[in-house]
């Protein structure tokens, strides 16, 4: 049988995408949207096998909902037409519980699929814990289920779709296949972006003509998360596999250089998977929703997180913070405390509580375990300090003279919010949330340059060598996130310069990741790092 | 005419990204046959460093090859020269990287494949990964730049590095195996990987070409050794009219005693156990009466000399 575990393989980048692209650029254009559908299914089949079955259940399971939520609504519309106005409320009342009843059911379905095959092993490995701990002779069995590739992506994609149906954003899909479709664009489903139906769903279904400049825009791309992916991710897998599986052996220093190039590995593998599959759609004419907007510039947690993995923060925005802010007795709770509290406060409590589910869900999101929701609660701390005493820091600052918009005070602020970023990470990668202390604690108390001085920290996967190239490659991405950061487009300049010009970049970085990539037997490649979320 | 210039554009591209992935390999290739000039497998790619057309012998295969023959033996028993390119969990599409290297300077006229590495499944990924490091070796010493400076660059390719064992791997660990028994007949055959065929098929090509004769050895392991991988090698030998040599099940005549002749409790031979092996290998390729005997020709004095030295370090080893 074919398999995939990543796009990155030659299997994929070298024959599933010049294929797909060839017979979608040779066929009519009614069969174009056939060509996508059908590799669409044939590469999900190749990343899980069998288990495509939970995708088709999932589409179909999504366009009965959809329709069925549509009908309620047009009837609820039928009903009303000469009806007086108590009769209408009545009526819009009973049309509302249904909606309800409907959109419970669809979202037990899916989030409940979800709950069963991610995270029951985990509730039954806790209850059986606390069982233990309370004398308890009985166990849960555990059980163990084999995750469809994506599941986590198109579940929310699924949830998305029929809460818009709901909302009246957009309208219910009765064509199938276009649904299907907007489920499992191939490029996307293995690390997203998660859809929303109304960017995407009309695009694929229109399937649009191949364009020499989308195809070369989006060649550009791919290439660019090659970069990211194989020069720097994967030379640092063996480094970081080697400090946090044997994080006891390893000084403070040696687990401080793992901590930040785990972060910066995570952010060149998952970004440079972004680029891919977003340079993939273009290549196509899709246009797919950017996930990353240069993350490490942020002067906060709050706005690292509205420009790292932004798909996934933005559906937790519209589907979990807004619906529950926007909550009864949440707004009761405002209201009141607001009157108590003062409008800085008083908002915050009810904000605050939304927030907390919405970072609870963040961390179970990526993982059935405690250190993920660790990692979780850890961003919810800083935001909400973030809320509480940002007043009292423009106060201080303005008091203190510091202009708060300068450079400096700026860098000053990237800086922090990258370190504290680290830090999180480093509760996200560790193996379980003990290792995760352990390893911080090791990093204040066991702080020392002995193993640089010794030349202990090159001998655990990667040397000085290594190390040089990572940096220059990680200066270039500073470098092309600065101009961006700046509104300058370098893709839009390389397109504009002559032939000879722009040739010569493309043999530059070609040159570049063919000899600097870490491939081949003396490197381990990086899994896709989101794949299992 | 839009379309006549997008075309011409992206050949020109082609065109020129071919030229700088030659150049490209031309300067990260490595210059000498050594590890510090990046060369991978240092002793099977001793034989690049041999004088030109002066091996009649050479073998591929896995760590079951270098571990099974010791080519001074059959020097001292025949006067043939026989250099082992095989190296660790050496795989069939390196094989014939192996071989096509071994051709470029040397007409041996036996070819011998020793077997176990045809059970282990190179893969489509791998063996496209094989043809495009052969056509840009940049793919294959894409970490060069760590070993060699700006000046290596342009250097040209000379190999200066001869192995004094002629590729064998030598060790005198004795580890016995428990099993001794582990030919069990049957009429099962283990499936030979697509690819792996294919590539076989590609080495028989290589040696017809070459006028080189390939035969099949299966050297003795109670580890990776079994009858359904015997039935398998014979389909194979008997579809491409070669000779095939299983040593399993010829015990009575090498004498392997699992006691004593293996390094690793029956996985590979040891010092004691490749001479038994070499021994058997040298009347068989002196029955073939394909080769001459080389110890009076002063074109090979140099093997003679190896001999003795070889014969030192082997009393030395097992004082």
């Amino acid at each position: 049988m074919l398999t995939l575990n990543t796009f990155f393989r030659l299997f994929f980048l070298l024959g599933i995408l010049p294929c797909v692209i060839v017979l979608y650029g040779i066929v009519p254009q009614k069969a174009r949207r056939w060509v996508l559908l059908l590799s669409s299914y044939f590469v999900f089949w190749a990343f899980s096998g069998k288990l495509i079955v939970y995708l088709l259940f999932s589409t179909l399971s999504v366009h009965h909902f959809g329709l069925w939520l549509s009908g309620i609504q047009m009837e609820e519309q039928q009903l009303l037409s000469g009806l007086s106005k108590d009769e209408k409320k009545s009526v819009k009342k009973r049309s509302k519980n249904k909606q309800y009843a409907v959109i419970f059911l669809a979202v037990v379905i899916h989030i409940g699929l979800l709950l069963i095959l991610k995270y029951s092993a985990f509730f039954a490995t806790n209850i059986n814990t606390l069982l233990g701990v309370m004398g308890s002779d009985y166990s849960l069995e555990v059980p163990k289920y084999i995750l469809p590739i994506g599941i986590s992506f198109y579940t929310l994609q699924a949830v998305s779709y029929i809460v818009d149906v709901y909302r009246k954003k957009i309208q219910a899909d009765t064509n199938l296949l276009r649904l299907a479709m907007f489920m499992s664009f191939f490029p996307q489903i293995l690390e997203g972006p998660i859809c929303r139906y109304s960017d995407t769903a009309d695009t694929l279904w229109q399937a649009p003509k191949l364009k020499y400049e989308n195809f070369l825009l989006g060649l550009q791309r791919i290439v660019f998360g090659i970069f990211k992916k194989l020069v720097i991710a994967d030379r640092l897998n063996l480094f970081i596999q080697n400090v946090f599986n044997d994080y006891r052996q390893y000084d403070g220093f040696i687990i401080t250089v793992g901590v930040a190039l785990y972060t910066l590995q995570l952010y060149a593998e998952f970004s440079g998977t972004m680029d891919l599959v977003i340079g993939s759609g273009q290549i196509f004419g899709i246009t797919l929703p950017e996930n990353f907007k240069r993350p490490f510039f942020s002067s906060s947690i709050s706005e690292f997180w509205k420009r790292w993995h932004i798909t996934l923060g933005a559906w937790f925005k519209d589907y979990i913070f807004y619906p529950l802010s926007m909550s009864g007795p949440l707004k009761k709770l405002t209201a009141k405390s607001r009157k108590k509290l003062g409008n800085h406060f008083g908002p915050l409590i009810s904000g605050s509580i939304a927030l907390f589910c919405v970072w609870l869900c963040n961390g179970l999101w990526h993982g059935p375990a405690w250190h993920y929701i660790f990692f979780g609660m850890y961003h919810f701390a800083f935001i909400l300090l973030g809320n509480i005493f940002d007043p009292y820091f423009s106060r201080l600052a303005a008091f203190c003279r510091i202009n708060r918009r300068a450079l400096p005070y700026r860098c000053f602020q990237i800086v922090r919010t990258t370190v504290l970023v680290c830090i999180g990470e480093l509760f996200f990668r560790s193996n379980g949330l003990k290792a995760g202390m352990i390893m911080f604690k090791k990093m204040i108390t066991e702080f020392s340059l002995k193993s640089l001085a010794d030349g202990t920290v090159f001998k655990l996967g990667i040397d000085a060598y290594d190390l040089i190239i990572v940096l220059i490659s990680t200066g270039i991405l500073f470098f092309v996130g600065l101009l961006q950061e700046n509104g300058v487009s370098i893709r839009d300049g390389i397109m504009k310069k002559n032939i000879v010009a722009r040739f010569a970049i493309y043999y530059a970085v070609i040159a570049f990741i063919v000899v600097f990539g870490a491939y081949g037997i003396n490197y381990l490649p990086v899994d896709p790092m989101y794949a299992n979320f | 005419m839009l379309y006549f210039k997008r075309f011409s554009q992206i050949l020109v591209f082609f065109i020129g990204l071919t030229v700088v992935l030659r150049g490209l390999s031309l300067a990260f290739m490595p210059k000498n046959n050594v590890e510090d000039s990046g060369m991978e497998a240092v002793r099977a790619n001793g034989i690049l460093g041999e004088k030109a057309n002066t091996i009649d012998v050479v073998v591929i295969g896995d760590s079951e090859s270098f571990c099974s023959i010791s080519p001074m033996e059959i020097w001292n028993k025949t006067g043939y020269t026989v250099y082992v390119c095989g190296s660790n969990s050496q795989p069939v599409n390196y094989s014939l990287k192996m071989l096509k290297r071994a051709f470029t300077n040397q007409k041996p006229k036996i070819v011998i494949l020793e077997t176990n590495t045809i059970f282990r499944n190179v893969g489509l990924k791998n063996t496209v990964l094989a043809s495009l490091g052969e056509t840009f070796s940049i793919f294959d010493y894409n970490d060069g730049w760590k070993k060699i400076g700006i000046k290596d660059m342009f250097k040209k390719a000379s190999y200066t590095y001869t192995d004094d064992k002629k590729g064998y791997g030598y060790s005198s660990v004795i580890r016995p195996s428990k099993k001794t028994e582990y030919m069990f007949p049957t009429e099962e055959r283990e499936k030979i990987a697509s690819t792996n065929y294919h590539l076989i098929e590609k080495i028989k090509d290589i040696c017809d070409d070459n006028g080189a004769k390939l035969i099949f050895l299966s050297t003795p392991s109670t580890i990776n050794w079994n009858y359904s991988r015997h039935n398998s090698v014979k389909d194979l030998s008997e579809n491409l009219g070669c000779e095939y040599i299983d040593m399993n099940l010829i015990n009575d005549e090498i004498k392997i005693d699992w006691t004593k002749d293996t390094r690793d409790k029956g996985d590979h031979l040891n010092h004691t156990g490749a001479v038994k092996a070499s021994e058997y290998l040298s009347r068989y390729l002196e029955e073939s009466k394909l080769l001459s005997d080389h110890r009076n020709d002063n074109n090979y004095k140099s093997w003679n000399e190896l001999y003795k030295r070889y014969l030192k370090q082997m009393e030395g080893k097992h004082l």
